[in-house]
């Protein structure tokens, strides 16, 4: 018997309730007059995992549609990472944006985020580069300045242009 | 005091910089609004970073702008395209389309624009004579009553979110788990930190709400490469086209009964927690579809047929608007956007919100009203930049919005982690929607979370033991009132799905009424006697109503079915 998406997805999620509930078994208990820190958690927690059990019953139970047949996970990993190239690539280079945002800071971070992002999820060619530069430096170099003069927002500057000032 | 307190908000709201600032508000949101895939929601997170540097009246009445001009904005694809700009304008598609196709864009555009302004007038008055009477109710609430109103909150926005119930309910309470991470706000005590710093701190709950939905609703934009790289729309043919303003006015004013039917729909689907625009247009265009009779002509183009969701979708608005300053409670997504700006502000949204803060609260109202005058006066405008607008390609707007999103979030309290925040509930939201798994009930879960908590922990301690708690949370009239509403709305979908085939449907509505004339007659008061006796009526009059037809269902009676 084939298992659905639903199914795998029901039992992490109630494997992911009891971490959480062992995890609020450890939460401190207080002397005060007050209801205990760990009993809201623990409601929401109980509730979760009945629909989560409920969800799981509802994914065996239920047969699936002819068109439910295409499903993600019947995909190879080829045409997996295809469909969601797009977002990977963004998360990628948001998780670079980030990791690197110390040193780049934000005008040449997102600058070069943007400008990547542009250029690997638009058209490859000479003239679009250019044109994704463009956008990256006015559309960053913009609000960076509205933030910095209008706003003053002081945003992260970065180990680079920190240590050229 | 009242005329104080207006002459006050006046003086707040006709300000220079804030006739500018509303202004561009109102010109973001219908170009926004525009947009195909770029939410009013979306709009209204994206302004809010622009508030930070602003004062409380200057960054309401500018989100305002945004999310009225945001509402009426979605008529102009709608409308020229045939693509709705947002689902708040879905049904205004049905026949604005077909009339703009059959020569008359002009006239189709009128329609809309007009139908937005006078639905939102009248949810305006509303709000400023109805705000004020449901904050008095308000402070009638103890922390059941308002414990009770957040589960109903919660419930009836997983029942509505157009997804399965059981999905809608744990995302909800996956909302509110994430919550509870990081101190608890009573006894101080960390939570789920894992010996995390970034969770020890807990989240801010607006780079939850915008990587929830914002990083996630843009990333779904650009899933299909070839898509995201065409240009947003083709909206060749709308090149030259003028509103026609006169001959729209007449029109709506023929059909004003429809314009007040509409307006009632929406603002009471904006009163309820988390039911907005996308459920209210299809609703009036439904009723408007059924009171008509004309309905055969319905979907080919049908002056009534603009009036009725557009109408109902700026009334919406107002019913939002409403929960939100009476009892600080979001109505929908958008005002919990709003509810997260007022907390910038160091303003606590409560039923005192109103007697605490009348300057803010009446320039809210005048902003609402004025957004509209606003919204008229620049569609004209918006049309021309709508079409230039529609020539960027997907991915180029998602990719810089992107970024704004993470300047953004930086600066609510500058700190990184909150960047990474945005991240990492980007990636949740993403595989949420991927698995089909409804957003609303969890951004609903994060606002709520503490409201919920605190209330529940000051009525254990009021109620000292579990039963004298349990005892009490069904004693209480308006505690009892909201349980049975949250009881009702998780049967919903339910009722919803089977009321064209299954009997005990017919019973439904008769029960849910009669069930709510218990809370009323153990409330003080003649009035909510009578309005006891009065809901006995009606439960009456409908259970004759299908006796008459045999207690049979209406096969016809198809069930609303609001977008995804």
């Amino acid at each position: 018997m084939a298992v659905s998406r639903d199914t795998i997805v029901a039992i992490l999620l109630l494997a992911f309730t009891a971490l959480m509930w062992n995890a609020s078994t450890e939460i401190e208990v207080t002397p005060y007059a007050t209801m205990a820190s760990s009993v809201w958690p623990q409601i929401i927690l109980i509730g979760l995992g009945i629909f989560s059990g409920l969800l799981l019953a509802q994914s065996v139970t239920t047969k699936p549609s002819p068109e439910a047949e295409v499903e993600p996970e019947r995909l190879g990993s080829m045409a997996l990472l295809a469909r969601y190239r797009n977002a990977l690539i963004i998360y990628a280079l948001f998780f670079l944006f980030l990791i690197t945002l110390p040193y780049l800071g934000m005008l040449i971070g997102a600058t070069a985020f943007v400008f990547l992002a542009l250029t690997l999820l638009g058209r490859l060619n000479a003239r679009m580069v250019g044109v994704h530069a463009l956008i990256a430096l006015g559309s960053v170099g913009s609000m960076w300045a509205i933030f910095t003069y209008a706003l003053h927002v002081i945003l992260p500057q970065g180990e680079i242009l920190s240590n050229m000032y | 005091m009242i005329f104080e307190n207006i002459a006050l908000a006046f003086g707040a709201v006709f300000e220079f910089r804030n006739l500018f600032l509303m202004t561009l508000g109102v010109t973001a949101g219908l170009i926004a609004g525009s947009i195909p895939g770029f939410t009013i929601t979306m709009a209204v997170v994206l302004t809010l970073p622009f508030t930070f540097g602003l004062t409380a009246v200057e960054g309401l009445a500018t989100m305002i702008g945004v999310f009225v001009g945001g509402l009426s904005g979605g008529l102009m694809s709608g409308m020229l395209t045939g693509i709705p700009g947002t689902p708040s304008s879905i049904a205004t598609t049905f026949d604005g389309f077909p009339l703009a196709r059959s020569g008359r864009p002009g006239y189709a555009l009128g329609i809309g624009v007009w139908s937005s302004f006078f639905g939102g007038i009248m949810s305006a008055v509303l709000l400023v004579t109805l705000a004020p009477r449901l904050a008095t109710i308000g402070l009638e609430f103890g922390p059941w009553d308002y414990f009770a109103l957040v589960l109903f909150a919660l419930t009836i926005t997983a029942s509505l979110s157009g997804e399965t119930l059981i999905k809608g309910i744990i995302a909800g309470m996956l909302g509110l788990l994430v919550a509870t991470i990081g101190e608890d706000d009573v006894n101080g005590v960390e939570r789920f930190s894992f010996g995390n710093d970034m969770l020890a701190n807990g989240f801010s709950f607006l780079p939850v709400l915008i990587g929830l939905f914002a990083f996630s609703q843009l990333l779904s934009d650009i899933q299909d490469t070839e898509t995201a790289r065409k240009p947003l729309m083709d909206a060749g043919d709308a090149k030259g086209v003028k509103v026609e303003h006169w001959n729209a006015i007449k029109a709506i004013f023929k059909s004003w009964t429809n314009v007040v039917r509409s307006s009632l729909i929406g603002v009471f689907t904006g009163i309820l927690p988390a039911a907005g625009g996308s459920i209210s247009n299809i609703l009036a265009y439904d009723q408007a579809k059924k009171a008509s009779k004309e309905s055969h002509k319905f979907g080919t183009g049908h002056v009534d047929g603009i009036i009725a969701p557009e109408s109902a979708n700026n009334a919406t608005a107002g019913g939002a608007l409403i929960t939100m300053m009476a009892l600080g409670i979001p109505g929908d997504v958008v005002t919990a956007v709003m509810l997260g700006a007022l907390l910038i502000h160091n303003v606590q949204p409560s039923p005192t919100f109103i007697v605490d803060n009348p300057e803010l609260a009446y320039s809210i109202f005048i902003a609402f009203f004025l957004a509209h005058f606003i919204m008229i006066g620049m569609q004209s405008f918006c049309l021309r930049a709508f079409l230039l607008v529609v020539r960027i390609p997907m991915y180029t707007l998602a990719c810089v919005i992107l970024v704004y999103c993470a300047i953004g979030v930086f600066a609510l309290n500058n700190i990184q982690d909150d960047i990474w925040t945005l991240f990492i509930f980007g990636v949740v939201g993403y595989g949420l929607r991927l698995l089909g798994f409804p957003l609303a009930p969890m951004i609903l879960g994060v606002v709520l979370g503490h409201v919920a908590e605190l209330n529940l922990n000051r009525a254990v301690t009021i109620s000292t033991t579990g039963d004298q708690f349990l005892l009490d949370m069904i004693s209480r009239p308006w505690s009892l009132f909201f349980l049975i509403l949250a009881s009702f709305s998780l049967m919903f979908p339910f009722y919803q799905k089977h009321r064209s085939s299954k009997t005990w449907t017919v019973f439904f509505p008769p029960v849910l009424v009669l069930a709510l004339s218990i809370p009323m007659f153990m409330m003080d008061g003649t009035v909510r006697t009578v309005i006891a006796f009065g809901l006995i009526a009606i439960a009456g009059y409908l259970v004759v109503k299908a006796g008459r037809r045999g207690f049979r269902v209406d096969p016809d009676d198809t069930p609303l079915t609001p977008p995804a």
